[in-house]
């Protein structure tokens, strides 16, 4: 072998080595203790406290004179209360429910798929019915999950600011 | 240009309101859908102890009756009938419980009901759009 062949040849197997080095310190080999979200499934929420959440959000997005779409799902991530406010863009019915829906099923918020997008993991936008934008929030009751509410129709950061004083109005 | 009247927010509640008062006046748990001319949801509950197949299917007895400018019970006569072709239509859920809203001889939307037997399901609906006077 030339020796400039066996020069590249000995660099070839020296970036082979490093990223299999590279391959083994990835964050998704780490094994956690602990299982995230692990938060337990309780009573499916009451038509009452959901229509108590989507008064809190349509509430605030009148105050912003924001038209948006609120859903509520229960912790089956079935649909339990939906308002769509005069004026609301038509395409955000469908994925104010989705939020809810994948918030409920996930037990966390949409934020968190569209984080992780965002920062290059892009595997979570292969997971089954995700919605990578924020917008949907767990409800909470004691700690367990019994439902989740959804925003869609502005911005995502205007959808998570109605969803989050729906969510808040009635978790305990 | 021809204008027509529209369905607020606050026609849906009222709508609803007098639903679910009909419902909980014979101690039925139903799930109550209104939707706009176009067949797209505008407001929706579901009481207590109906199922999460009742809003769907609330839903789509609703749409049947917005977009098809009649109750989806007419649908369910004509199968009866014997015109199973029509079980074929698209977008249509032949099954007594959706009205459509109709205002100034303009149909503006439809109301969709599920959890009790389907005629009762349609005294629900009808009780709701009555409440729009």
């Amino acid at each position: 072998m030339k020796p400039q062949l066996r020069l590249a040849a000995g660099c070839l197997l020296a970036c082979l080595a490093v990223a299999a080095g590279a391959q083994q310190s990835s964050p998704m080999d780490v094994v956690p203790d602990k299982m995230p979200n692990d938060i337990p499934y309780g009573t499916p929420i009451s038509l009452e406290r959901a229509q108590a959440a989507i008064a809190a959000a349509l509430g605030e997005s009148r105050k912003r004179d924001w038209k948006l779409n609120v859903a509520v799902v229960d912790s089956g991530g079935r649909l339990v209360a939906f308002a769509r406010m005069d004026g609301a863009q038509l395409g955000s019915i469908a994925i104010s429910e989705h939020k809810a829906r994948a918030a409920a099923m996930y037990r966390r918020e949409t934020k968190a798929f569209e984080m992780g997008v965002q920062a290059g993991n892009h595997y979570l936008l292969t997971l089954d019915d995700v919605i990578a934008s924020r917008g949907g929030i767990p409800i909470l009751d004691g700690g367990r999950l019994i439902g989740a509410i959804g925003c869609s129709g502005g911005t995502g950061s205007q959808d998570e600011v109605v969803c989050r004083a729906g969510a808040d109005a009635v978790k305990r | 240009m021809k204008t027509r009247p529209v369905l607020t927010l606050e026609d849906c509640r009222k709508i609803s309101a007098a639903a679910e008062a009909e419902a909980k006046r014979n101690q039925w748990n139903v799930c109550i859908a209104i939707l706009d001319d176009g067949g797209h949801l505008l407001h929706l509950v579901r009481m207590d102890g109906a199922s999460p197949a009742n809003a769907r299917i609330a839903i789509e007895k609703g749409r049947t009756a917005a977009e098809s400018r009649r109750s989806s019970a007419v649908w369910e006569e004509r199968i009866k009938a014997g015109r199973n072709s029509m079980l074929g239509m698209p977008g249509i859920t032949p099954v007594q419980g959706g009205l459509p809203i109709i205002v100034e001889g303009v149909c503006v939307g439809g109301v969709g009901v599920s959890g009790v037997q389907s005629h009762e399901d349609e005294q629900i609906a009808a009780a709701g759009i009555k409440a729009l006077a």
